[in-house]
Formats: C-alpha cells, structure tokens, sequence
C-alpha cells in the first residue's frame, strides 16, 4: 500500500513540469477564450457571439466555406492516403523502395515555403502554365481559390496521413494475408474483412488529426485563398486584428474547438481502450 | 519506343503514371523554387529563366536582418529542443512506468494542444503574456513554440519507454543495480532512438514556427519564417526562392542525418497512444 502511494506521488511529480507547461499555455488561454466568448461587448455575457456566428452572413458563409474545404480535403487525402500506403505495404520495387525513402520529406518541410512554392508554381503565368502551354492546356484559376487551398491541404497531409497508415499496415502480419489468400479470398474481400478492420483505429487518428490540421489551418489558406469566403483561421485573424472584436474571434475559436472536439471524442475512446494504459 | 511500352503491363503503366502525377504534386513546388533561386529574368511564357545568376544570393545574404535571424531561428530552436526534453522526458517515463491516478486525462489533455485552432489560442496567449509581462521576450517566443511540440515530445517518448522491455531493466536490478543505474545504461539507451526522432521533429517544428512568433515576438524577435513573411510581401520571387532554399537546407541536412532514426512507426507514436 505505501509503495504504491509513493509510486502515486512520483509519477504525479514527474509529470506536473510539462502538465504546468501545458496548463499556462494551453488549458488557461482555452477557459480564457471560452469567458471571453460569451461576453457581448457591454458588460454582459450571454450566447449573441454564438448567434452571430450563424445569423451573420459573411461569418455564416465562412463556417460553410471551411467545413465543405476540411470535409473534402480529408476525403481525398484519407482516399490517396490509403491508398499510397497499401500500395507500398503490399508491392516491391526500386521504385516502391525509392517512395517509401522520400514520401516523408513534405513533413518536414516549412509551411511558408511549400505554400510559397505552390503558388509560383500553380499561379497564373506560374511554372505549370507555362510547361503546359505548349500542350495547349490552359489552367483554371488555382490560387487565390479554394482548389488553392485544397491543393494545400493536400501537399501537408498526404504524407502525414500516410506516414500513419503505412505503419499501421505494417503491423499487420503478413500471416494473415496470406493465409486469407490460400482459402481462395478475394483482394476486395481480404481488404474489408481483415486489413482495414485491423487498420481502422490509426485511420480514425488520421481522420482526427488530418481534419484538427486543416480546420485550423492558417498560413496556406492565408496565402492562397480568396478573400472571400474565407476559412475559418484567416476570418478569425481579421475579425481579430482587423475589425478588433475580440469576443466574436473568441467566438469562432470556440466553435471550432467544438467540431475538433467532436471528433475528439471518438479518438480519445478508441485510444482509451487500450489496456496497456490500465497496468 | 513502341515494343517496349507494349511489353510492359498495363498495370505497370497505370502506376507509372500514377507515381509520376505523384512525383510533380509534391516535388514540383520545391523544384519550381530552386529555379527561380538561380533565376535573374524569366520572363512568360519562357519555360526556363531567360538569363540565369547568383544576383538574388549575394543580395539576400547581404541583407542584415536575414543573417540575423538565422542565428536567431537555431538559437530559438535549441532552447526549445532542450526545455521540452527536460520537461516532457520524464513524464514520458512517467506514462510509460509508474502507476499514478488520472494518469489517461493527464496523458490525453496533451491532444488539447492540437484541437484548439492556434490562431483562437494564440490570441488568448498574447492576452496572458501582457499581464505577465511574456510579449516581446525571448522567454514567450519560446513558450509558444513549445505549444506545438509538447504532444509528440510527450507521447513519441512514452512509446519509446514502453517498448522497452521490463524483462531487461527487471534483470539488470536482480543484479544488483540501482534504479538510477538501471535508467541510465539500460532503459535510457533503449529508449534514444524514440527520443532522439522527437527532439529532431521538435527542433524543425521550432525553426518552422511563424504565426505564434508574430504575435508574440514582434518587433524584436524576427526569426526566419517571420523574414520570409516579408520577403514574399516585399521582394521579386526570386528573393523569396532563395531564402526559401536557405530555410529549407537545415531540415534536409538534418533529416538526412537522422534517415535512419526516422521512421513511420517511432513517427506515429506520437500521434497516438498505443
């Protein structure tokens, strides 16, 4: 019983140096926005920040605008995602061994200066106009658009989302594949009965993650995007430093936590289960 | 040119161009920057710059503030690196070994620092920092870089901890080690590789940092990202090429260095809790 009390308290102690951290530049400004939310600009508090998110049309197109822009951009990337890292569990190759070195690099690459990139290249007059212009091909209106910031949105999370599935699918024995190969299963049928319900818990993690990134997305969509409608981390910079309303900035961020939170909920819950955390 | 393409499977030639779709998405940006680094004139619809030159090199580098704010960017960068390892190390080890109560809502509260949009965070943080007196100060740059790092620092560890196995440190103490000892020539070493990947993901994340640095560090603390705000804003593309390349070499001779730490599987723990 005392080893276990004393075991409580060093864990405890070890673990309230990044918590504190975490208390003072996260939990405390996250309660802070939450106050500052409510509160309607003559002293009062009540929910007209909320109300104006949806009555509001530039705010309310917004919101739209963002969730139809993260709701796409996780289809396609979980889509290629997935995809990318099938082929690369299942094929062999030069060419396979040459992706699976490089396909991470994107990861790491500076936000600004992808963005930079994009946009000199998918401009007008940009690289691919130009390489395409021989061909006779002329491109649509890419940046400053919303297929701008899709194709953002794309550059970032490809790799990430693939980077989490293929080790997933790594852990997958090859045992079972192929023991599922031998009674004669099909490809669609060894997919949906064995690889994806043993892949399905990272897949929620790149679902939770790839929608958390894009929905608070700032720099891409900052420097790509339209000026309206906006997504939802641009509008809240300028209703913000622009129009200076503190409370409605507040506002959406909350909002947006909420739809995070979401999501939140199912990761957390599949997380939880794990019985390893239980010891 | 004909036998061969017919010789190959249609299978082979779907992926092929696949792969090369693939190739141009993501290489095609970065590419596209290198060529206007060495460009002087390129004008439309040329497919290469017209005249080529180092002009953009000798004029960014010339420039005061960018060579500052290189300096600036790794020493913000080390310092970040090393307060997260002093503080998020032992509560990976803390997850991974002790029993201790509400251990899962300390362990999950960290996927806060992901869920809450950074712009909506960052705004509340400025409020905090002026009450203070964080703003302008090498110590509330730093802070908010931690922000973003704290998850993975935290959670990249603690698997790296737990895949360690208990047997190894069980035995080494059956021979009579401390427990410090055992920590130090047994689970520590273990641990490196998991530990090392985070702090290398860390201090990127740090060199990349832009929109909580300009909240927070202005008008004293330009770091390289900040700088290239206004490069794009203010300077010809060619300008902007060039310091993206500057900005860039760091991270590929790092992660060309640590190629065989760096993995899908020690990478995705810290997104997850397994």
């Amino acid at each position: 019983m005392r080893k276990e009390v004393k075991q409580a308290i060093v864990g405890l102690i070890m673990v309230s140096p990044a918590f504190l951290l975490l208390l003072f530049t996260v939990v405390i400004p996250i309660i802070q926005s939450f106050v500052t939310s409510l509160g309607n600009g003559s002293g009062g508090y009540d929910l007209s920040r909320y109300q104006n998110l949806f009555t509001d049309k530039g705010l309310r197109s917004n919101i739209l605008f963002t969730i139809k822009v993260t709701l796409l951009s996780c289809v396609l990337v979980l889509l290629v995602s997935y995809s990318l890292a099938l082929y690369m569990r299942f094929s062999s190759g030069k060419l396979v061994e040459l992706i699976r070195k490089s396909y991470m690099i994107p990861l790491f690459i500076p936000g600004v200066i992808a963005t930079y990139g994009l946009m000199n290249l998918l401009g007008n007059n940009g690289w691919l106009a130009r390489l395409l212009l021989p061909v006779g091909i002329t491109l649509p209106r890419i940046i400053f658009d919303e297929k701008g910031i899709i194709i953002a949105n794309l550059w970032f999370n490809i790799p990430f989302a693939t980077m989490l599935l293929s080790s997933a699918l790594a852990s997958i024995p090859a045992s079972v594949i192929e023991s599922a190969r031998d009674i004669g299963a099909s490809k669609l049928r060894i997919f949906f009965r064995f690889i994806f319900p043993l892949s399905y818990k990272t897949f929620l993690v790149a679902v939770t993650f790839v929608f958390m990134g894009v929905i608070g997305s700032f720099t891409a969509p900052f420097l790509l995007g339209a000026n309206s409608p906006q997504m939802l981390g641009v509008s809240m910079q300028q209703v913000f430093s622009v129009f200076q309303e503190r409370e409605q900035a507040a506002a959406m961020a909350v909002f947006s936590f909420l739809l995070c939170s979401f999501l939140g909920f199912f990761y957390i819950r599949s997380m939880a289960k794990e019985d390893q955390l239980n010891d | 040119m004909g036998w061969y393409f017919r010789a190959l499977s249609k299978r082979r030639i779907i992926e092929f161009v696949l792969l090369t779709v693939f190739a141009v998405f993501f290489a095609g940006p970065l590419l596209n920057l290198a060529v206007l680094a060495f460009s002087d004139q390129w004008r439309y619809p040329d497919m290469l710059p017209q005249h080529w030159s180092l002009r953009w090199w000798s004029f960014v580098l010339g420039q005061d503030d960018i060579a500052k704010s290189i300096g600036l960017s790794f020493l913000i960068a080390t310092i970040v690196t090393a307060l997260s390892i002093v503080l998020c190390i032992p509560a990976a080890y803390a997850f991974a070994r002790i029993r201790f109560p509400l251990k899962k809502v300390f362990l999950f509260s960290f996927l806060l620092t992901h869920a809450f949009p950074k712009m909506g965070l960052y705004v509340s943080i400025a409020v905090l920092f002026y009450q203070v007196g964080l703003m302008n100060t090498l110590l509330g740059v730093v802070l908010i870089h931690m922000i973003n790092v704290l998850m993975f620092m935290t959670w990249i560890p603690t698997a790296a901890f737990r895949n360690v196995q208990a047997a190894q440190e069980e035995s080494a103490r059956d021979v009579g080690a401390s427990p410090f000892r055992v920590f130090r020539s047994i689970t520590l070493p273990l641990a490196m590789p998991g530990i090392l990947v985070a702090s290398v993901f860390t201090f990127l994340n740090s060199l990349d940092e832009a929109q909580g640095t300009f909240l927070v560090g202005i008008p004293d603390f330009k770091t390289m990202p900040i700088v290239m705000y206004s490069i794009i804003s203010d300077f010809p593309s060619s300008a902007g090429a060039v310091f993206s390349i500057i900005l860039t070499a760091p991270t590929l001779i790092l992660l060309l260095a640590a190629q065989r730490l760096v993995s899908a599987e020690v990478l995705s723990s810290g997104f997850q809790v397994k």
